[in-house]
């Protein structure tokens, strides 16, 4: 167990999946357009590995189940919240170590209710990434087990990184 | 002649010189004062008052003694630790003497320091605790000898031999510090101190029985319980030699009493800030941390009277000095193991207590049976 | 004693940085841990938006102080991402040089703060004298120590200096050296292995389903390195092996940022020798264009990634920052609890915290 010397690379990860193996890009999209027809939108080859899709927001949860257990997508990377004219974004950056992708998925909320649903059961990286989002944008995510603030206290007021927040409070 | 008897003379010579002039102003002064005179000069000249007055000055020259050993021995400290670092250690006051003036800063710059006491705590328990600690290893000093004619003498030892269990009573006062950590630890009123009096006095309490079963052995040896008797049965072989067992484990005991590193998670400054002496301000703090290196001291000298031959050397140098360069020898492999270690958990302390020493120092005392009867010594 | 909750912080000093560790403890065993952050929490996303793309720079220096050149050329990265812009060969080489620098340099403040919350000074004073070596050959390349202001977006801001080559060189074969000292000091010391092995284990279904990336995951035994997965950068042309090692433990954890010490310097000689002659920059423009643009680096404590939006004007519309140790933080309660408090040390010391990141 301890042992001196340099360490060994550990066994790679590994690469069989349920139900599509060795997805390259155009795999994944035929996958995402196969299970979720309606709902998910608007692809985009970014570059190598890296592809752009977009969801309704009502079939986010299902999504990243799926994404999870059955394309081998096990680590989020990166929950991010944009702030439009028209419409909150919020982007979610997928990886797939075993296969070396990437897929961005972009959800769009109207302004007046910026809700989605938390995927923090599926992924629990997820969970300080979307307190952080509720916490500077105001986004709520349904069904976290706790959305508290966590970079600023607990009682305030505002949400800083809207647009219509000047500072200087 | 022992220190006693120098102490006596000097008081006896002293007297003297002042009575010449005591005498003659009762002489002069009407009959009413000069009775009063003469009564004290008489007094004063008496065989009882100067014993008392030479004790008394007795204990000043060795407790003046430790106190500038234990000023060497912070400084030696932070200058070993500077080479060990890469660094120079205390280097401008003092300039020309290697920065030996920098512990007489620090300790005039705790001087200074305002003293707080939390408003909660144990007031009594709050004062007593730093009194008890520093009192008691000053105690300690009071039987261990520096050289054959160099200890705390009265006019009843005719025959220099000192107290006939002065060992015994060196280590029972090294061994009341546990108790007064845990007043120190409790009185502030904190719960950091609390875990740290706590584990300092476990820490401490499980070290004692190695050192005292390893002692234990240096007595069968020595077939005595003072010092006289235990460093004049070193003067063919140190007891160190044959019973190498028992002086490793005694310096590794000595290390975790004294809580230095490897063994002071009591005070580890990444967890608990400063352990059980959090709330001490000032000067009390720096008597905690006096104590500390007196304590070192202490266990150094101890080291040397038991295990290396107390002040057997060649004859070039006189024998308080012997005592003294063995005294430091076994500090520098202390501090030695000291730089080098990272700091072991608490539970790890105790395991190696009791798991790893304790056999050993009972093997020692196996080693010390057979030695003894097999009639070598 | 009954159970109490502890607050170990904001000041306090373990936590490299202001944050707050509450743990409930059962006498010396931990049943429970909060992380709390956000004490450092400067606005940077916010900060961002009011600024020219080049003036932003400067601001992702400070992100992770330890290891800025990372975060700003994560930025450029992004921005080149978004604005199309391409990089010529001789910056792309210059670039991981001195990102490799900036790695070991990271690694070595790691391990000074590890081996002090353990209780050997050593190991501080000698890393940071080491370290010193890497600090001076990039203050030479960029004018200052600590935060860079180095790439641009486009390239880098100036050339190398002269004899960069021969310091580079003399620097990778002392560290080497260097290293195998410090492998004798740490483990050859009986107490430091009792105080890491088997401490604070991290499993790799846990590590891999809490989101924790960089050397705490390749401790649990999962070989994902950014810069051989998804390689950016000349990474692809450079010949190196990303390191894992199988048990979860903190000596794991101390043994992979060791090993990738020897791997930076590997990677180090071969951009150094291979740099080509020609230009160090290319001018990007000055607005950039609706879209967006996506940077993802192998930051020394782990995965990071920009997501910059742009809207035609030349200041960035949002930029969103995923820092490595946030994710990792919220993973502690797991390495925690059932360890004692003295452990506590070992292992968030072992994760290489850097609030300044995690806060943002």
């Amino acid at each position: 167990m301890a042992e001196r010397g340099k360490s060994v690379p550990a066994q790679g990860m590994d690469k069989t999946l349920s139900r599509v193996d060795d997805v390259p890009e155009e795999k994944l999209i035929r996958a995402l357009l196969d299970n979720f027809p309606n709902t998910v939108t608007d692809f985009k080859k970014l570059g190598k590995g890296v592809v752009r899709a977009s969801i309704e927001r009502r079939d986010i949860h299902k999504a990243c189940l799926f994404l999870k257990d059955s394309l081998g997508f096990e680590h989020l990377s990166m929950i991010s919240a944009v702030e439009y004219d028209n419409r909150f974004e919020i982007v979610y950056h997928v990886a797939s170590w075993g296969h070396n992708l990437l897929l961005e998925l972009i959800t769009t909320t109207p302004k007046d209710d910026p809700s989605v649903d938390s995927v923090s059961s599926v992924w629990g990286g997820a969970d300080w990434q979307e307190r952080e989002s509720y916490d500077l944008m105001g986004i709520k995510f349904n069904n976290h087990p706790k959305l508290e603030r966590i970079l600023l206290p607990q009682d305030y007021l505002y949400h800083p990184l809207r647009k219509d927040f000047k500072g200087g409070d | 002649m022992n220190l006693f008897d120098f102490c006596y003379g000097l008081i006896h010579w002293l007297v003297d010189l002042i009575n010449n002039i005591w005498y003659r102003l009762g002489d002069w002064l009407p009959w009413w004062f000069g009775d009063f005179f003469t009564g004290v000069g008489d007094f004063a000249r008496s065989h009882g008052h100067i014993a008392v007055m030479a004790i008394l000055l007795e204990v000043l020259i060795i407790i003046i003694i430790a106190l500038i050993n234990v000023l060497n021995f912070i400084w030696l400290d932070r200058k070993f630790m500077g080479r060990m670092f890469d660094f120079y250690g205390p280097y401008y006051v003092g300039y020309r003497i290697g920065g030996w003036l920098q512990n007489l800063a620090d300790g005039i710059k705790l001087f200074v320091k305002e003293i707080i006491t939390p408003a909660k705590a144990d007031k009594l328990g709050f004062l007593l605790a730093p009194i008890i600690y520093v009192g008691s290893s000053f105690l300690a000093l009071a039987t261990i000898p520096l050289g054959r004619q160099f200890y705390i003498g009265t006019n009843a030892d005719p025959l220099s031999t000192g107290v006939e269990a002065s060992a015994l009573i060196a280590f029972a006062f090294f061994a009341i510090a546990p108790f007064s950590i845990l007043i120190a630890g409790w009185s502030s009123n904190n719960k950091y101190t609390l875990i740290g009096g706590m584990r300092s006095a476990a820490q401490m309490m499980s070290y004692e029985i190695p050192m005292l079963l390893t002692v234990a052995s240096v007595f069968l040896m020595a077939g005595s319980f003072g010092f006289m008797g235990i460093v004049d049965a070193q003067h063919d072989i140190w007891f160190g030699i044959p019973l190498f067992i028992g002086l490793v484990t005694f310096i590794i005991c000595l290390a975790a009493e004294v809580e230095i590193q490897p063994f002071d998670l009591p005070e580890a400054e990444a967890e608990l800030v400063e352990g059980w002496t959090t709330e001490y301000c000032g000067m009390r703090f720096g008597l905690f941390m006096m104590t500390g290196y007196l304590r070192g001291y202490i266990g150094g000298a101890l080291a040397t009277a038991l295990f290396l031959g107390g002040w057997h050397g060649p004859a070039f140098l006189p024998d308080p000095i012997w005592f003294l360069i063995k005294a430091y020898i076994v500090f520098v492999l202390i501090e030695w193991a000291r730089w080098s270690l990272p700091r072991v958990r608490v539970d790890q302390i105790l395991n190696i207590g009791w798991k790893r020493l304790l056999p050993m120092a009972i093997l020692n005392l196996m080693i010390a049976v057979l030695l003894k009867t097999a009639g070598w010594f | 004693m009954a159970e109490m909750w502890i607050n170990m912080g904001p000041q306090h000093p373990m936590t490299h940085g202001l944050w707050n560790l509450r743990v409930k403890v059962d006498g010396e065993t931990i049943v429970d841990a909060q992380p709390e952050v956000g004490y450092l929490h400067r606005g940077i996303e916010k900060l961002v938006e009011g600024r020219t793309y080049t003036q932003v720079i400067p601001i992702t220096d400070r992100l992770c102080y330890g290891s800025s050149l990372t975060w700003s050329h994560l930025y450029c990265l992004t921005a080149e991402n978004l604005m199309g812009v391409e990089v010529p060969p001789r910056a792309e080489y210059i670039r991981v040089a001195a990102i490799e620098m900036q790695r070991i340099a990271s690694h070595l403040m790691w391990l000074a703060a590890y081996s002090t919350d353990l209780g050997l000074m050593l190991g501080f004073l000698y890393t940071m004298r080491d370290r010193e070596v890497f600090i001076d050959i990039l203050q030479a390349l960029s004018g200052s120590r600590l935060t860079y202001n180095y790439p641009r977006i486009g390239g880098v801001a100036h050339d190398v200096p002269p004899n960069f080559e021969r310091d580079t060189l003399r620097a990778c074969n002392y560290m080497e050296k260097k290293l195998k000292e410090y492998e004798d000091l740490f483990e050859g010391s009986k107490v430091f292995m009792m105080r890491n092995v088997d401490v604070g284990l991290l499993k790799k279904e846990d590590a891999m389903n809490l989101g924790v990336t960089g050397p705490p995951l390749r401790a649990s035994g999962v070989k994902y390195d950014l810069r051989k997965d998804m390689p950016y950068s000349v990474y692809p042309e450079l010949d190196f092996e990303p390191v894992t090692h199988p048990d979860g433990d903190c000596y794991a954890r101390y043994r992979v940022r060791m090993d990738e010490m020897y791997e930076s310097c590997k990677i180090i000689r071969q951009a150094v020798q291979k740099m080509p002659k020609g230009k160090w920059r290319v001018v990007a423009p000055r607005n950039g264009p609706v879209g967006t643009g996506l940077g993802r680096v192998e930051d020394p404590r782990g995965e990071g990634v920009m997501y910059i939006v742009g809207d035609g004007t030349d200041r960035p519309y949002r930029l969103k920052i995923r820092s490595p140790i946030f994710v990792t933080v919220s993973a502690a309660p797991k390495m925690l609890i059932g360890y004692k408090m003295a452990d506590v040390v070992a292992i968030m010391g072992g994760l290489d915290m850097c609030i300044g990141e995690t806060d943002r």
